[in-house]
């Protein structure tokens, strides 16, 4: 059985990609990775997703059309409800599955193992082995597994890693992963910063295990990972930076209130805040002109 | 304690009866209007919801008017709206306002919490004023939503046009100032007489339109521009598929006692949506299906904008409108809506029922002569 299935560079693929590109080739597929965002793969995706959704939504749809266009008809598109216990990632996380089965034709088949970890760790482990055994024996299923989760771990170790910032102004760069890894979505914007010449730490370089605790000081902590994972992050690092990028899909409803979060924590302190919001209509010259803008700020705000 | 909540619909009457039951002198902040909008607007982040933004306002009005607490409900997703109470504190904390929020929601951890809350909550009362007032206010909820039914029934009846809305009103106004369950069960059995006489002779087909969608905007009708009463106006009765009750009874008894399933809807929902998508998303699909599958002749279906579980059953609901042969209107709601545009789509659906049901009605005819 040597037979492709395609997975779209999109939302929780930045997360997870080497487990599952991992997981599939030990399972016997061919896993087939949409190319990286480009104009005409996000054209797709707005042409055919719900108009209000978000900017990576629309793109997910786009790579998912591409992919059955380029004659798959075998899609991994797992239903993420959570990464961490008692926390939700995103209601369009949760409709994902059924949504993009409505944008494709009915001889695609979609495969959604449902990842669940709202009462902890177990349930995804437990949702991948099952999802393994419709195709291999149990042992071999379990290697697998075993063999994927090994790579994810190695590879989320290299990601923690906080002490690269620099001298001169940084930056904590917030916001869901599947937009700061997503170089066409957010208009190159790590780019820009480094030609800017500003040291750049995102919320990924901490692990849960430093952001959970971090983000009790709140009354009650955010239920959305990504939220609490970036008002962690802030808390971590609030002395080591200068300023605070928060970037968000327009219509987020959880960044919107992670705004407030973050506003209220860093008011008082030297840092600033700016708050960019993606869409497709996002110019990259606009873009340019604000990061600019707010690196000359901070500089002068660090030289008194 | 001085308690203010925001409004949800005609709500306003019940929870007046649960805090005087509890002890406390509510104030019912003024009526939602404009300026409401626009104070709650003005002081939130602009991404957020309009029933966001409205709470706020409803919020800031009832501490104008001397409250100095909130009594909010909260949640823990994954839609907004549990976060929302949690903002909304921080917002005003920034504006200066010393308050005390009471967020009722199933709190995380041990029961020994919530008994805590309830307990902070109950101002040192007899347990008989308390159950008095839990009881006055369980009446009131059900006599209001129920007149409100009878209201939609009556509307696209009555001879007089704006007849059923204001006798509702004048209703609802007696039902705020009942003192006992008795007085509560006899301004129902009256306004059922009342919304009788207002009705004229039957139509012979009414057409009948659910209305669903994310509760908030469903419910208070300033949100949603008085969807209710324009339909009805328009001859058209609406069938409500969501009940406040129902919903204090599912998610804040049963979810607490862990007896609230999802499956019926699951059910409903299946080959579209395989489950929970925060908020009403769930709902709203599974609702849709019920609502084809009882002849229902349309849908309008309402949501604020970046409604997130909203969105993904607006995403889904035009292929159950293709399989199960149901038109459904979208409408999105939030701070820069136009009446005249509101009023012009709905004029719009309505034709285009009409015209559906006389083809239906012709094709059938057409069957019976062929036979």
């Amino acid at each position: 059985m040597n037979c492709k299935i395609g997975i779209p560079r999109a939302l929780y693929y930045f997360h997870f990609f080497p487990l599952w590109e991992t997981f599939l080739a030990e399972l016997g597929f061919e896993p087939v990775v949409s190319p990286p965002t480009n104009q005409d793969i996000l054209q797709r995706g707005l042409s055919t997703c719900v108009e209000s959704a978000c900017l990576p939504l629309k793109a997910f749809v786009g790579h998912a059309t591409f992919l059955v266009e380029q004659g798959l008809d075998l899609l991994f598109v797992p239903q993420v409800i959570s990464v961490f216990r008692k926390e939700y990632t995103c209601p369009y996380l949760l409709g994902l599955p059924d949504l993009v089965r409505s944008y494709l034709p009915a001889t695609v088949r979609l495969f959604s193992p449902v990842l669940d970890a709202r009462r902890g760790k177990g349930q995804p482990t437990f949702s991948y082995l099952r999802f393994g055994l419709q195709f291999k024996p149990p042992l071999q299923a379990f290697k697998a597994w075993r063999r994927a989760k090994a790579v994810q771990d190695e590879l989320e170790k290299a990601q923690q890693n906080t002490n690269s910032l620099p001298g001169g102004l940084n930056i904590l760069l917030l916001g869901p992963r599947y937009l700061t890894d997503d170089a066409y979505l957010n208009g190159n914007l790590l780019r820009k910063l480094e030609e800017l010449g500003t040291g750049v730490i995102t919320a990924a370089a901490y692990p849960d295990a430093i952001t959970w605790p971090a983000a009790r000081f709140l009354a009650k902590p955010p239920y959305w990972t990504s939220t609490r994972r970036a008002v962690g992050a802030l808390e971590q690092a609030i002395n080591r930076i200068d300023g605070v990028l928060s970037i968000a899909p327009f219509g987020c409803g959880a960044h919107a209130m992670q705004g407030v979060l973050v506003g209220s924590r860093i008011s008082g302190s030297k840092a600033a805040h700016l708050q960019i919001y993606l869409d497709e209509h996002t110019s990259p010259v606009g873009l340019v002109t604000r990061l600019e803008a707010f690196c000359d700020l901070l500089e002068r705000k660090m030289s008194g | 304690m001085k308690v203010t909540f925001p409004h949800l619909g005609n709500a306003y009457i019940a929870i007046e009866a649960l805090l005087r039951g509890l002890g406390h002198e509510p104030i019912a902040p003024p009526p939602t209007t404009r300026h409401t909008l626009e104070l709650g607007s003005l002081h939130s982040p602009g991404e957020l919801c309009l029933p966001f933004k409205i709470v706020l306002g409803n919020m800031l009005e009832g501490l104008e008017l001397g409250a100095d607490s909130v009594l909010m409900i909260g949640g823990w997703g994954p839609c907004r709206l549990g976060y929302y109470g949690e903002i909304q504190r921080i917002l005003l904390e920034a504006l200066g306002k010393r308050v005390e929020f009471i967020t009722l929601e199933v709190p995380r951890g041990s029961y020994a919490t919530y008994f805590q809350r309830f307990r902070k909550l109950a101002a040192a009362r007899s347990a008989k004023a308390l159950l008095h007032g839990a009881r006055l206010s369980w009446a009131k909820l059900t006599a209001l939503e129920g007149l409100e039914e009878l209201a939609l029934k009556a509307r696209p009846r009555e001879q007089i046009s704006g007849a059923a809305s204001r006798y509702l009103q004048e209703q609802l106004a007696r039902l705020r100032e009942a003192e006992t369950v008795h007085e509560v069960q006899q301004i129902v059995e009256e306004a059922e007489v009342g919304f009788r006489a207002i009705m004229g002779p039957e139509r012979a087909h009414l057409l009948r339109v659910g209305l669903l969608g994310e509760i908030y905007t469903v419910v208070e009708s300033f949100a949603n521009l008085g969807v209710e009463e324009r339909l009805g106006e328009l001859g058209v009765e609406v069938v409500r598929t969501i009940s406040l009750r129902e919903w204090v009874e599912n998610h804040i008894f049963r979810k607490a006692l862990g007896l609230y399933s999802l499956r019926p809807l699951r059910r409903l929902a299946s080959g579209y949506l395989s489950g929970f998508i925060g908020g009403h998303g769930l709902e709203s699909v599974a609702r849709s299906v019920a609502l084809a599958r009882q002849n229902l002749d349309g849908i309008v279906h309402i949501l604020p904008l970046s409604c997130m579980p909203e969105i993904v059953a607006r995403g889904i609901l035009p292929r159950l409108s293709k399989d199960e042969q149901i038109p459904i209107l979208s409408l999105v709601v939030d701070e820069h809506m136009g009446e005249s545009g509101f009023q012009t789509r709905l004029e719009a659906f309505v034709d285009l029922l009409q015209r559906r049901v006389d083809a239906l009605g012709k094709q059938r005819s057409a069957c019976l002569s062929g036979n």
